[in-house]
């Protein structure tokens, strides 16, 4: 059996392949996973894999071949895994879920956003966020959050974008609260809210820009911010059917499925 | 005469040596401190911004902590433009400043001058002065030969690279026993055994502010072999003259003819690609879209703000700049 496991800031994505299937999806919230699901052993971070109602992956002599990424791996390594940097988790698993070989990706997640150029397969440049997480889906969570509306409902909107500035994203609640007060409407503000995400990954985007963008990460499931890279920057967007997945699904693929 | 007199970057030190006064590089005392976060909070305590370059707070603190350093040379033109209100802080402690600028357009007559005013503050003449630059002509040839080894036989590990070179803005206080001890390193250098890493980085830009960069790039399997600014402070250059030395020393001039000295050393050292790094808030953070326009190799851009480890955001982007260069 192989194991994917994309150790997120937000989520911890798992894919379980056998042979050259995928046989499944499961996602847990992060700070669950580490406090009810893992232990501490000798430095490395033991797995209750049964405990998290998956099969209990045996790596190694057990046969099992268990593959990680995420900004998790850094800080601790899960005993009897590979892990592997996220640009490359991320461009193998668009890469296999496309069947692309020469396009940009976009994988925007929970702090991260990263643009990465793949040729042949292969990964030729990137570029990631570095000191800022305003781009990311934390904050489309906050500012759902502060209009009272679902992520769902937020990615919906995009007609007449309310003009939002601020760098900070803690300051930007307090002007989508000042934006509120003046009356606009909701939806109108959630379209300001995802033309923000736009502007913060243009620049990215217009360094490494191609034909053909592939967008991954949680933050792909939101339609509008779709259709506005579709229209802005006249590509084609083509987001994967698991596009939350994507990285732990390109740890399988590294795994050998 | 006071003894020792602070350096806030590289400046013609022959003329201190000459005086008899002891130069000290006050960046290398801040991040060698005990602790050099505490210097930085210090100086965010005394009012200094969050969002302003950490050496230039460290260098703050360094000072005002150190009661014997009551004079400081400033590079007021050819660094950056946070060292002027640096100085201006640093009077209103009680510190002397003697300003030094690197003229723009690199002009050998304003130059000369310069060096001719650190001359007069410092009391010493151009007999003085070219002795001591001959001397030092020894030391930094020792220093070559250690970078030498670093590309050509892959004997120095990315680290020891940087640290002597680094060193030689103020040859540590005391340029006899530096050398001696760079003999030393050369010595053991020469006998030691070839290190196996393949890829070659080039190191481009202000020396880190983080202290494990060097051990995370060859725990990754990277060395670097090319430390573009701590090499300039070595001043690698065949002159007698040390207007001209001053004048060749690409640091402090314009980004063009820093990219030539780069795009020569990426050839003949075979860098397979090069970390710029860029501290937070500095201005030559945007000189990134030059470097990026016109070196022809993989450029990774890094960004530190505060002493003295990589964060995992940093690493993440290391780690995948490595496995794409492999």
């Amino acid at each position: 059996m192989y194991c994917g496991i994309d150790l997120g800031s937000r989520h911890v994505k798992i894919v379980l392949a056998e042979g050259n299937q995928i046989t499944g999806f499961h996602k847990y919230d992060t700070v669950e996973f580490y406090k009810r699901y893992g232990y501490k052993e000798d430095d490395k971070l033991v797995v209750d894999f049964r405990g998290l109602g998956l099969p209990d992956i045996q790596p190694g002599s057990g046969g099992d071949r268990l593959v990680t990424t995420g900004y998790g791996r850094n800080t601790i390594k899960i005993r009897g895994g590979e892990d592997i940097p996220e640009i490359k988790a991320h461009a193998l698993g668009a890469a296999w879920q496309t069947g692309l070989q020469d396009f940009t990706l976009l994988d925007l997640g929970g702090q991260d956003s990263k643009v990465v150029l793949i040729r042949n397969g292969r990964v030729t440049d990137f570029q990631t966020n570095d000191k800022c997480a305003a781009g990311s889906g934390r904050y489309l969570e906050n500012m759902a959050a502060v209009l009272g509306i679902s992520l769902e409902e937020l990615g919906g909107c995009r007609k007449n974008p309310v003009d939002l500035n601020a760098t900070c994203a803690i300051f930007g609640e307090s002007e989508l609260i000042g934006k509120i007060i003046e009356g606009s409407p909701v939806e109108e503000l959630a379209a300001g809210v995802n033309y923000t995400i736009y502007k913060r990954v243009k620049p990215m985007l217009l360094q490494l820009a191609g034909p053909v963008l592939v967008f991954t990460g949680g933050v792909a499931q939101n339609r509008a911010l779709g259709e506005l890279l579709e229209d802005e920057l006249q590509v084609e967007v083509v987001v994967p059917r698991y596009p939350q997945y994507n990285g732990a699904i390109g740890c399988c693929i590294y795994g050998g499925i | 005469m006071d003894n020792r007199v602070g350096i806030t970057t590289t400046v013609p030190i022959e003329v201190v040596y000459a005086a008899g006064v002891t130069p000290v590089d006050l960046n290398n005392v801040f991040i060698t401190a005990d602790n050099p976060q505490d210097m930085v909070e210090e100086a965010e305590l005394a009012g200094y911004p969050r969002n302003i370059c950490a050496w230039i707070k460290g260098i703050y603190t360094t000072v005002v902590r150190n009661s014997d350093i009551r004079r400081v040379i400033a590079v007021t033109q050819g660094d950056c433009s946070n060292t002027h209100a640096l100085m201006e802080t640093l009077h209103l402690e009680g510190v002397d400043i003697i300003p030094f600028a690197y003229p723009f357009d690199r002009d050998r007559d304003m130059l000369k001058l310069q060096i001719e005013k650190l001359m007069q503050a410092f009391g010493v003449g151009w007999d003085e002065v070219n002795k001591t630059k001959k001397t030092f002509d020894k030391v930094r040839a020792i220093i070559r030969q250690i970078d030498e080894l670093t590309w050509q036989e892959n004997r120095v590990r990315g680290f020891d690279n940087h640290l002597w070179q680094v060193s030689c803005s103020d040859f540590n206080g005391d340029p006899g026993k530096f050398a001696a001890e760079a003999a030393a390193f050369l010595d053991r250098a020469r006998n030691a055994p070839a290190i196996g890493i393949p890829v070659r980085l080039g190191y481009i830009g202000v020396p880190p502010i983080m202290t494990d960069l060097y051990d995370y790039l060859e725990s990754k399997g990277a060395r670097v072999v090319f430390n573009e600014t701590q090499r300039q402070f070595s001043m690698p250059f065949d002159t007698d003259n040390i207007v001209e030395q001053y004048s060749l020393y690409t640091y402090p001039y314009d980004i063009f003819r820093r990219l030539e000295d780069i795009a020569r050393e990426k050839e003949r050292r075979g860098l397979h690609g090069i970390i710029h790094y860029a501290q937070s808030f500095c201005y030559r953070q945007i000189q990134d879209l030059i470097i990026r326009r016109q070196l022809k190799v993989p450029v990774l851009t890094i960004e530190g703000d505060r002493p003295l480890y990589l964060d995992a955001r940093t690493k993440m982007r290391i780690d995948a700049f490595i496995e794409m260069l492999k």
